[in-house]
């Protein structure tokens, strides 16, 4: 609850030192802003001090450590997106304390006990994003995909309601532990109960972006300004999937039976759809929106095995995951094509090799190459699912090696010679907070896999 | 006459959720199939009206107070994204001459 209020407190302070044109003050502010959340963060957890009477966050461990991801990925996105905020001088503050409250909503999503906050913390994720989308008001592709993403990230928000008032309707409460109890002692369940599930079953894949509710996700990663596609695959997905393994792994676990071949089929589904359309991509941005979409297939494995260790395997993978994609993104950021081709990578380890080394790993550990930590987020999900789903594992594991063939031609692009005939590309310069947060993401995407392991 | 023995004796609950399962149901179909991006704010703020609806029904039936308070955090938060979409709609109208979704060719692939 205190790391809410630092937040959102260091979001409106940045709000308003950005009238005295000076970035770096609100860049120190939002760092010291995201640093005093997680403290205070983990140390409420730690000491179990709660602000006095509200029942409805609570946070503890699961909310903590998806929590404290959360803010690492703001931070780390907001240190690259820096360079580019900043050329934007009346609006540097607005960029990142949007992005501040987005995380304030990200964490009320993990630590909801009741469907009050879930709701608010969902809209407070989602509003800022579809502002950041169409932050680009000169080019039309973002403000297309700013109401895209708003269009059917607010049907998905109706769906969502319509779900949870059937389910208020059926059981009588907005409390999970209510519910979970009511579900578990009515051997014969009200209908309305299923029909809840349903509808937010599709607000979920809604917002995750799993097949066949995907068709959102490819256009609004590509329109947007990079560095809140960035934000959306990181943070986003994590604020949603930690809710989606709290409502469907937690509180509707005794309907296992009812949800889970519905959503074994979709994440075959997802997977399939976004391998085979990420294969004949030539935007990177769109790339990476496909795999992400594949990836939220994986991801998925988690909820259909329900085990104690799901929560904790569902958080690696999205831990790794959202390393890969960072790294990525500084990267696109750093080549900065306006069109944003796949080709423009072309030669960048001669060019950059620091850059391209990242680059690489990163492609790699999405593909799911060992040693790096995305093979040990893949192992971990797939290692659980293996003895109660063999099926939906080796499907996984083909689409995997399906995977590699995309990540790898543009690994192997960017180990190409650019052509003798054409105008050279100078060499990029990396802003310094770019690097860190390269060094910081080579470091993690190397070593943080064995931390997963043990 | 028959109004008030209608209100005396109380609609049953059924009515309500076929009222809102209609409502909800025409804001999903107007999403779906018009081309007008005002009209499709519309018919989303249909849809948050149609849960209203069956959320007021069911706390009345349940006699309880919660369901009431959550009714009002949907208005607040429907006012909201009602000022980001148009401003969004704005942008777009400026950009375009028109809110036409059919318009929206630039990303593809």
């Amino acid at each position: 609850m205190v790391a809410l209020i630092v937040l959102f407190l260091s979001g409106l302070i940045s709000l308003f030192l950005a009238f005295a044109k000076k970035p770096w003050m609100v860049l120190s502010t939002a760092i010291a802003g995201l640093v005093a959340g997680g403290i205070s963060l983990f140390t409420e957890y730690h000491y179990g001090y709660q602000l006095v009477g509200y029942e409805g966050l609570k946070f503890d461990q699961f909310a903590v450590f998806y929590g404290l991801i959360g803010i690492l990925f703001t931070l780390l996105i907001i240190l690259s997106g820096y360079s580019s905020f900043k050329q934007n001088l009346n609006h540097t503050g607005d960029y990142i304390a949007l992005l501040l409250f987005s995380l304030t909503g990200a964490l009320c999503m993990l630590a909801f006990t009741d469907m009050f906050m879930f709701f608010l913390g969902l809209e407070i994720l989602s509003i800022p994003i579809y502002v950041m989308a169409g932050s680009k008001k000169e080019d039309n592709r973002s403000t297309e995909a700013a109401l895209k993403y708003f269009l059917t990230g607010s049907f998905a928000t109706g769906i969502l309601l319509f779900g949870i008032a059937w389910i208020y309707g059926g059981t009588g409460s907005f409390r999970l532990d209510e519910i979970q109890t009511f579900i578990e002692s009515n051997a014969n369940h009200q209908p309305m109960v299923y029909l809840g599930l349903l509808f937010l079953l599709a607000a979920f894949l809604f917002k995750v972006g799993a097949a066949p509710f995907h068709f959102w996700s490819p256009d609004v990663y590509d329109g947007s300004p990079s560095i809140v596609t960035g934000y959306m695959a990181a943070v986003v997905k994590l604020g949603a999937f930690g809710a989606f393994m709290k409502i469907f792994g937690m509180t509707f676990g005794g309907l296992h039976d009812f949800w889970a071949p519905a959503m074994m089929g979709l994440a075959m589904l997802t997977m399939f759809v976004g391998n085979l359309s990420a294969l004949r991509q030539n935007r990177f941005k769109r790339l990476l929106a496909y795999s992400s979409i594949t990836h939220v297939g994986y991801a998925l494995l988690t909820l259909i095995v329900q085990s104690d260790e799901s929560a904790f395997n569902l958080w690696a993978y999205l831990f790794s995951y959202g390393f890969s994609t960072i790294a990525l993104i500084t990267v696109a950021l750093i080549v900065n094509d306006s069109e944003d081709r796949i080709e423009s990578f072309r030669g960048l380890i001669r060019r950059n090799p620091f850059t391209g080394f990242v680059a690489i790993l990163a492609l790699l550990s999405l593909a799911g190459v060992p040693p790096l930590m995305g093979f040990f987020g893949k192992y971990l999900v797939f290692a659980e699912a293996i003895s109660s789903q063999p099926l939906l594992v080796v499907i996984a594991i083909i689409n995997s090696g399906i995977g590699i063939y995309y990540y790898l031609r543009v690994v192997i692009l960017m180990l190409q010679k650019q052509d003798a005939n054409a105008p050279q590309t100078p060499r990029h310069s990396v802003p310094a907070l770019q690097f860190v947060v390269l060094i910081v993401c080579a470091i993690a995407l190397m070593f943080g896999g064995n931390m997963l392991i043990f | 006459m028959i109004l008030a023995s209608i209100f005396e004796s109380g609609v049953s609950i059924q009515f309500y959720m076929i009222l809102a399962s209609i409502l909800f149901g025409i804001g999903v179909l107007g999403v779906m199939l018009r081309r007008n991006a005002i009209i499709l704010l519309m018919c989303i703020e249909l849809m948050l009206n149609a849960v209203n609806l069956l959320l007021v029904a069911f706390s009345t039936y349940f006699g309880t107070g919660d369901a009431q308070v959550f009714v009002f955090f949907i208005m607040v938060v429907a006012a909201a994204e009602a000022t980001v979409g148009l401003s969004i709609i704005v942008l777009l109208f400026r950009n375009n001459r028109s809110v036409d979704i059919g318009l929206f060719n630039k990303l593809k692939g």
